[in-house]
């Protein structure tokens, strides 16, 4: 019995982003790290508007930061997307690891957090725990 | 943090995290199946969002991000009992060092 081709898009994929330096896919990456840092410091902001009296922050929708938030988060996934076709997914794992870093340090600098000695340790621990299981972990998701 | 705090982010990362696989299972699922997988996928997001604002109207961002952390670990237990995945080494030490870290921010 002959197989059956099914006409599927994906198939023309072409394997190589185009020109121009937009389409870098790296660049996406990293803009999807920068995104998403951007939205949970837009968050951050939107939640703080709202007075914690129950634990769903639905109130929080109220403040605009939150829905700039929402976009940020939304574009940064479709860079991050956009980036997955090309970029090997280890090595974009592996950069993802880098928001652990990036976003106490722009709490730090941008939201005036102050942060302890000990927190940045147990965030060191959580950034190296992370690389470590980045590997695995992606070959595990594979399969659920 | 109060128990109730811990226990409420353990549970809004895990929102995200079934949010994700649900997304999985509807961008390359079966037909007809679809439709539903998104539905669930969005509505377990949207939960595990509201839960994650909530959260971040009562503690610090940079103390709160860490415990995204703990999604990896939660995965882990998962794949371990749904997939019968063999925990190796490596996989230990990940988690061991999380839960360190954890620990520290939880005490800062």
């Amino acid at each position: 019995m002959p197989a059956v081709v099914e006409p599927s898009d994906e198939v023309k994929e072409d394997a190589k982003p185009r020109k121009g330096w937009f389409f870098n896919p790296y660049l996406h990456v990293f803009l999807s790290l920068l995104m998403q840092t951007t939205a949970q410091l837009c968050l951050k902001l939107g939640a703080d508007k709202s007075v914690g009296g129950i634990w769903l922050g639905v109130e929080a929708l109220r403040s605009g930061w939150v829905w700039i938030g929402i976009l940020a988060m939304v574009t940064g996934l479709l860079s991050w997307l956009y980036g997955l076709r090309y970029v090997p997914l280890n090595i974009a794992f592996n950069l993802s690891g880098l928001v652990q870093v990036m976003l106490p340090l722009s709490c730090w600098w941008l939201l005036g957090e102050k942060i302890g000695p000990i927190r940045w340790c147990g965030i060191a621990l959580v950034c190296a725990g992370v690389c470590v299981i980045a590997r695995p972990l992606m070959q595990v998701e594979e399969k659920l | 943090m109060t128990p109730l705090a811990f226990l409420v982010v353990l549970i809004s990362d895990s929102c995200g995290l079934a949010g994700q696989i649900f997304f999985k299972h509807a961008m390359g699922g079966r037909e007809g199946n679809k439709g539903t997988m998104l539905t669930a996928g969005i509505a377990v997001k949207a939960v595990g969002f509201f839960l994650w604002v909530g959260l971040l109207s009562r503690y610090d961002l940079s103390f709160l991000y860490p415990f995204e952390g703990l999604q990896g670990v939660v995965l882990m237990f998962a794949a371990s009992i749904f997939l019968k995945e063999k925990m190796t080494l490596n996989l230990w030490m990940g988690v061991a060092l999380i839960s360190a870290g954890i620990m520290l921010v939880s005490r800062s």
